[in-house]
């Protein structure tokens, strides 16, 4: 593709996150796509799933005026006494509520960026990349479902000398991941669950493309020109992923197919700090009222992944309960 | 997790003597003798009450004059009054009770007492009006090396031949200054002697063989520095103990430059000789931090030939904080050939301490800032950081820092007052009228500064600082008199440039862009405070603000603060003609003034504070501490005298980090490198902050210590406006 048709180009997001500290080495900036190939019950970043665009209303900065509703051309919009009501069937997303709400309590969910602007953007932070040894990530939503943006803008970051970092489900064409792996420096790659089926149930996909994209991926890295880093990233969440069979299994599939690459793998535990934006979406979370897991919970578990790797590729992070 | 600063981990152990010490220092410092207003515990001087001796006081027996003759004889009456106390374990010694302008008028209102007060009273009532505020002292940094070079007998010598020679000349001006000098000068030597009077006499009478050797030690060293240069490393720290007390008696807290690099050569004999260790001068030096008040002491920078200046002494200042982690003001001076381990140690103390103690700075922006400004390459490389977020060139510099002020918000309010009758077609329109009304300011603000000025050497010297600083003898003159020091811009703090740069941006947007609204409907609506127009208000307060790393209001940013820049530093002083400077800081007044000002169009409800120096309004900045600093960077400052961020996270902040130490490192470092000036960074746990708003009394809080703008106070000390505000700021910090 030439350079002038990638001007043209758009990602969809939903957010840009400076100085984050959790997708990927160093401090960097993240670049949340909208969009998702799984449907997972406990998603972490809910209005990223879809799409299309959505608004949602946040009751902290409403002031009650009534504009959305006079704006919505579908009477979506009901002013209920305790809070404005989204009937989603109705709603087109057409953003009209979003323009009209002076106090930015009904917004878009869903930005498009092109090309220069993110450029722009993410390269303002480049002393702190410098600094901290960190970079960029495309995060999601699925990043790879947007293979054509990401690529030339993983290129571009490339050329200016700044570390990516490819935050993927894995669940993608081949030929997507094959666009982006070239100007990639750090795959984070979930691995959920390892049992198709079960995975099926939590994620409304099976797995299996997921594994052989990390095969692929693997044997990509083993010739790559450049140096290359996987991270497998299995977020602990209870029942669904942190069991020990479940780690038993990825840890004997991860040992005995990519151990040679892998220099890491990252086992974040559950936290409920997401709750506030199913609300804003009126939409229920399967996880709701559930807080941080224990010691004693994420004990067992750390204690399988270290049967199949060693020690210093074996990290739980975020925030756990001391008894 | 949570308790740092309230219970820091510590690297050096208390010895008992240090334990009564700071028992003694959180003492005063709670109980009101240390209680400056609204402040804190801000004052160097302990209250012990009134004067008493006023009637016998020079001016009061001569009958009053506005002179710097008389401001000399009643500081040395002031001195040579003060009786010595030796407290329980001190080695350091040395209190004061009363300061020059309690005795008669000086300082910010000296001017008062000129025969034409009135013509000034006027001018000064047409700056203010405007928005502009035109007098200040303080914050200027004399040369500690002059008395530690020369003695007081040294300085002494100087002052009598230079009052010689322009008697011989007739020049009867300079000869009463300098008269004025010679008794401050005696003063101080009276001051110190009857200390050492006092510890003779305690030596003698004591029965403890190990008291008996402390009171001689302290009888030695004062019947030395009093009139001699001190030759060890302890007789180095009490002159200049001593030396900072005189100088708080003028009135006001200066800098006190680099410790490291005065301090080096007594040390490192010290150490050689085997009198000193290591532990010892740690804890002098802790000792004198807390009688002190921990003045703004500096250290790193470079040396003349560009190499990084970090010695032995450096680690000592920092470690003698690190040891007693009360109240305190030093600085470090970043710059990226700073010895690492020194700057990591710098960051492991604010990490682990979390109470802004040291201050962050790039010496290289105020390097370059001094170079650029004129000041010639062999004087420029002495550059300090003095306090608050400002710097000069140690006894060389005299730029009225701390109050001098312009409020950048009237001039924008004016414009808009005058867009409404006139409608601008766009918005640079608009903006050519804000730089008319913002030249009215300036001056309005030149005319009054002038008249203080010409009065402002015979009225509010400042005859200490001048003693110790290089001209003001030779010349005859006060080093805040015309050409006193070579150096002397005028520095004022620019207050309200986010609100200016926030507001603009949605007029831009708002009327010029989509003509949502008519420039005239902003000004009314600013005028009667939103009324009846919250959603208007609504509009307004989320357009994109300045804070956040975005485009659109970071380049509003850049351009306000160029254009106060130029229009600022064409505007020349009466000391000198030399120009004026910006500051892009405030002191307390955008909270002072907030009962005063107007709302504003970037949402701003009228009486709500303004935001503080070029940090964003309180609740703006959401995007996180990196866009923070994106957008303070984005102006260069080097155009500009000094700026902070004040960054205020939360413990919680830290979790999931690797580690505080280089988290703050690589942070700081970044944002210098993007061209940042300075970071005041405090780790606070907000429950505990409001716990101890309520709850004053826990013993916990008695050394809560935090950075309030420029400077440091126990937070319980603080009156409740400040603590809301302070507690506020750290409420909106949005660091996750």
């Amino acid at each position: 593709m030439n350079r002038d048709m990638e001007k043209d180009k758009k990602l969809l997001t939903i957010d840009v996150s400076h100085g984050t500290t959790h997708d990927g080495p160093g401090m960097r900036t993240t670049v949340f796509v909208k969009g998702c190939s799984l449907h997972c019950l406990w998603c972490q970043n809910p209005e990223s799933i879809h799409v299309k665009n959505e608004v949602w209303w946040d009751s902290s900065s409403c002031i009650g005026c009534g504009s959305c509703a006079a704006a919505c051309p579908s009477g979506a919009i009901e002013m209920r006494p305790d809070r404005i009501h989204i009937d989603r069937e109705k709603c087109r997303a057409c953003g009209a509520c979003a323009d009209a709400c002076p106090a930015m309590a009904m917004t878009r969910q869903g930005q498009e960026y092109d090309l220069g602007t993110l450029l722009q953007e993410v390269l303002r932070d480049r002393a702190f990349y410098e600094q901290f040894g960190g970079g960029v990530t495309c995060s999601g939503g699925e990043p790879l479902l947007q293979a054509d943006f990401i690529a030339p803008f993983f290129q571009r970051l490339k050329e200016e000398g700044i570390s990516t970092a490819l935050d993927t489900c894995g669940h993608a064409p081949r030929e997507n991941l094959e666009k982006v792996l070239p100007y990639t420096d750090y795959i984070l790659y979930d691995m959920k669950i390892f049992d198709s089926e079960a995975h099926r149930k939590y994620t409304g996909q099976t797995n299996e493309r997921i594994l052989e994209n990390l095969l692929f991926a693997a044997d990509y890295m083993r010739s790559a020109e450049h140096p290359m880093k996987l991270w497998i990233r299995t977020p602990l969440i209870y029942d669904a992923t942190a069991t020990v069979e479940n780690i038993c299994a990825i840890g004997a599939f991860l040992r005995e197919n990519v151990l040679d690459v892998l220099e890491r793998w990252e086992m974040p535990a559950f936290n409920g700090v997401c709750v506030s934006k199913y609300e804003k979406l009126e939409r229920k979370w399967a996880y709701d009222g559930m807080g941080a897991m224990s010691r004693a919970q994420v004990g067992p578990l750390k204690q399988a992944a270290l049967e199949h790797l060693p020690e210093e590729k074996v990290l739980v992070s975020g925030m756990i309960r001391e008894e | 997790m949570s308790d740092v600063q309230l219970n820091f981990i510590p690297k050096f152990e208390q010895s008992e003597r240090i334990r009564v010490l700071e028992a003694r220092n959180q003492e005063l410092g709670t109980n009101g003798m240390r209680q400056f207003d609204d402040y804190g515990d801000h004052r160097c001087w302990l209250n012990i009450g009134p004067f008493p001796k006023m009637d016998e006081l020079p001016s009061t027996k001569q009958g009053f004059r506005m002179s710097s003759e008389q401001w000399g004889e009643d500081f040395r009456f002031m001195m040579e009054s003060m009786e010595p106390h030796i407290y329980p374990c001190e080695t350091i010694v040395g209190e004061v009770y009363w300061e020059i302008g309690l005795l008669r008028p000086c300082g910010t209102t000296g001017w008062k007492q000129a025969p034409n007060a009135d013509e000034i009273e006027k001018l000064m009532e047409e700056a203010i009006a405007l928005g502009g505020f035109p007098n200040a002292y303080g914050h200027t940094c004399p040369d500690m090396a002059i008395v530690l070079q020369e003695g007081y007998d040294g300085i002494l010598a100087r002052i009598r031949k230079s009052l010689k020679m322009y008697t011989d000349l007739g020049n009867e001006t300079k000869t009463s200054y300098l008269r004025g000098l010679e008794h401050v000068c005696l003063g101080c030597i009276h001051y110190i002697e009857n200390y050492a009077a006092l510890a003779h006499r305690l030596a003698d009478e004591a029965q403890d063989e190990s008291e008996k050797e402390r009171f001689a030690g302290i009888a030695a060293c004062c019947d030395n520095i009093a009139h001699k240069a001190p030759e060890t490393f302890y007789e180095a720290v009490q002159t200049v103990q001593f030396a900072i007390l005189f100088d708080r008696c003028t009135g006001h807290g200066n800098g006190y430059g680099r410790m490291d690099l005065y301090l080096i050569d007594f040390y490192r004999k010290g150490i050689e000789d085997g009198s000193l260790t290591r532990k010892a001068a740690r804890e002098m030096v802790a000792e004198m931090y807390m009688k002190l008040r921990g003045q703004y002491f500096s250290f790193g920078g470079r040396l003349e030939d560009g190499s990084d200046a970090t010695n032995e002494m450096s680690w000592v200042g920092l470690e003698a904080y690190d040891l007693v982690g009360d109240y305190n003001n030093l600085g470090v001076m970043w710059h990226p050939d700073i010895d690492p381990e020194y700057y990591d140690y710098a960051c492991d103390v604010l990490a682990r301490h979390g109470e802004s103690t040291p201050v962050l700075i790039n010496w290289d922006l105020m390097h370059e800032a001094e170079l650029r400004s004129g000041i010639p390459a062999e004087d420029a490389w002495k550059v300090v950081y003095s306090g608050c977020q400002w710097y000069c060139i140690p006894g060389k510099e005299w730029c009225g820092h701390d109050t001098s002020e312009i409020n950048e918000v009237l001039p924008m309010m004016r414009a808009l007052e005058r867009a409404a009758e006139k409608e601008p077609e766009d918005f640079d329109g608009l903006y050519a009228l804000y730089e008319e009304e913002f030249h009215r300011t300036m001056k309005a603000y030149q005319a009054a500064e002038a008249a203080i000025d010409r009065v402002r050497g015979e009225s509010q010297p400042e005859m200490f600082t001048s003693l110790i600083a290089h001209g003001p003898i030779e010349r005859g003159i006060d080093i805040d008199g015309p050409r006193g020091v070579d150096y002397q811009f005028s520095s004022l703090n620019i207050l309200g440039i986010p609100n200016v740069a926030d507001s603009f941006t949605a007029i831009h947007e708002l009327v010029y862009e989509k003509k949502m609204f008519t420039i005239r409907e902003v000004y009314e609506a600013c005028k009667n405070d939103w009324a009846d127009n919250e959603i208007m208000r609504q509009r307004f307060l989320n357009q994109p603000k300045y804070g956040n790393g975005l485009s659109l209001p970071d380049e509003m940013f850049v351009r306000v603060c160029n254009s106060t820049q130029q229009i600022v530093e064409s505007y020349y002083n009466q000391r000198g003609g030399q120009p004026m400077r910006p500051s892009l800081f405030a002191l307390m007044s955008h909270v002072e003034k907030r009962a005063q000002m107007g709302a504003t169009p970037d949402g701003r409800h009228a009486g709500e504070a303004l935001a503080h120096g070029i940090n964003p309004q309180v609740g703006v900045s959401k995007r996180g501490l990196v866009p923070l600093a994106t957008s303070a960077a984005s102006v260069d400052m080097r155009k500009f005298q000094g700026g902070s961020i004040q960054v205020d996270i939360q413990p919680k902040f830290f979790d999931g980090k690797e580690n505080r130490l280089s988290y703050i490192r690589d942070f700081s470092t970044a944002f210098f490198k993007q061209g940042g000036q300075q970071i005041n960074l405090h780790i606070m746990d907000l429950n505990k902050l409001r716990d101890a708003i309520d709850h004053p009394e826990k013993p916990e809080y008695r050394n809560l210590v935090v950075r309030v703008t420029g400077y440091c106070a126990r937070f319980i000390t603080l009156s409740r406006d400040y603590q809301e505000d302070f507690v506020a700021r750290v409420n909106h910090a949005n660091m996750s």
